[in-house]
């Protein structure tokens, strides 16, 4: 069977037109007349999606392009009335936060190894970390793919400080701290965590950023302020 | 990060929850920036479009339930929609197609060299069966958001000429899929 009409007429229908809407063909009219009617026919936006669903397979040629670093700061600045921020350290001595930190972390490892015991392990997993802390301007958020074992940090607001490092710390448990490496560019720092330290990265860990001397800690621990940290979780 | 991972996300969004918006900003941003720049071709509009979208997405999490498409597709068409609205409100065509002609293609193929899912595989072999020069048309005006009157130039056709030939076109892709 074959639904092409003879060649002197113009096709048409809903489906021709959502499917035009989808493809972008229309002129800037005609598309908000579109927009309209997806807000308002159900069955017209069920065509739409329909299309997007088979165009989105064409999805994979737009090459990703990191976006410049300010952005997302305008766009917290939009929604939510935050200033765009700048990194002014605060010096708040580490020693008494760090304690608090381990004692949270230990108190949600003991929570995640009680869901460890009712849950069967599970195929390999993602874990998110958004990093923050009190009177600090640095929002981070660490990315972890289980699979290819990569830690991906982005720093979503603030500026890393132009003469000192920061460096990404893993804390598990009531453990010391490890160092992970140092932010590498506020975009997007990969991190390839050895199988040892992977398999400490779970829902409940601690991922915190503290600042150093440029290169990183002299002594293999945190020596500067905590600028932000965050639990890990699942997703 | 896996459709799951990133639907979660936008759901989470949609409960106003700041830290997920984070998270999917990190995860989304390179794609969608990926997007305003092929279809809209200048950097400077690319990046206030992006932020333009991130508002949008926002706003608009709680409609991702209900659409019923994949994360990423809802994503992009997002980030599609706004600029191609951006690109109609632009006054002349033929700024259109100056500034068309210094996108690069990309090369090699990329669609097709990264695209494994079966029902992806099946668009494009579909758009295959179609002649080469239309096919290329619908896969332009996806990827570039190329108007009817801008292709109705670029071919040098009457529009209505265009958009006959354009929805025969769609017409044949349909029954392709659907068959």
């Amino acid at each position: 069977m074959s639904t092409t009409p003879p060649d002197d007429t113009v096709p048409d229908g809903d489906d021709l037109v959502a499917a035009e809407y989808v493809l972008g063909v229309l002129a800037a009219e005609e598309r908000r007349e579109a927009a309209r009617r997806i807000e308002t026919d159900p069955t017209f936006a069920r065509l739409v999606t329909r299309w997007q669903e088979y165009f989105g397979a064409l999805d994979d040629g737009f090459e990703p392009v990191s976006a410049p670093h300010y952005i997302k700061g305008q766009v917290d600045h939009r929604l939510f009335g935050t200033d765009a921020p700048t990194l002014a350290m605060p010096l708040w001595t580490s020693l008494a936060f760090w304690r608090g930190l381990a004692l949270a972390a230990l108190v949600l490892a003991m929570i995640g190894f009680g869901r460890d015991l009712i849950q069967p392990p599970s195929s390999p997993a993602q874990f998110v970390a958004s990093m923050v802390a009190d009177n600090s301007p640095v929002r981070t958020v660490a990315v972890y793919d289980e699979q290819t074992k990569r830690l991906k940090v982005t720093v979503v607001a603030g500026d890393m400080p132009p003469d000192r490092s920061l460096e990404l710390w893993l804390i598990a448990g009531s453990e010391a701290p490890v160092s992970l490496g140092l932010m590498k560019s506020p975009q997007v720092t990969e991190f390839t965590l050895p199988q040892a330290v992977a398999a400490k990265l779970r829902d409940g860990t601690t991922l915190a950023l503290s600042v150093e001397p440029l290169g990183g800690s002299p002594s293999g621990a945190p020596t500067g302020a905590v600028v932000a940290a965050g639990t890990v979780r699942a997703i | 990060m896996t459709p799951e991972g990133i639907s979660e996300l936008i759901s989470r969004v949609s409960l106003r929850d700041r830290a997920a918006f984070d998270a999917l900003y990190a995860s989304t941003s390179a794609k969608l920036f990926g997007v305003c720049l092929r279809v809209l071709g200048n950097r400077t509009e690319a990046e206030d479009a992006l932020q333009d979208i991130y508002v949008k997405i926002w706003n608009k999490a709680d409609r991702f339930a209900v659409a019923g498409t994949s994360p990423i597709s809802w994503l992009v068409a997002v980030a599609r929609n706004h600029c191609i609205d951006r690109l109609r409100a632009r006054k002349r065509v033929s700024t259109d197609l100056d500034e068309a002609s210094d996108i690069a293609e990309p090369s090699a193929n990329p669609e097709q060299s990264a695209i494994a899912a079966g029902e992806a595989r099946r668009l494009i072999d579909c758009l295959d069966q179609l002649d080469a020069a239309r096919a290329s048309a619908v896969r332009g005006a996806y990827l570039n958001g190329d108007s009817y009157e801008l292709l109705a130039q670029r071919h040098k056709v009457p529009l209505n000429t265009m958009r006959t030939w354009l929805r025969r076109s769609l017409l044949k892709l349909k029954e392709c899929l659907e068959g």
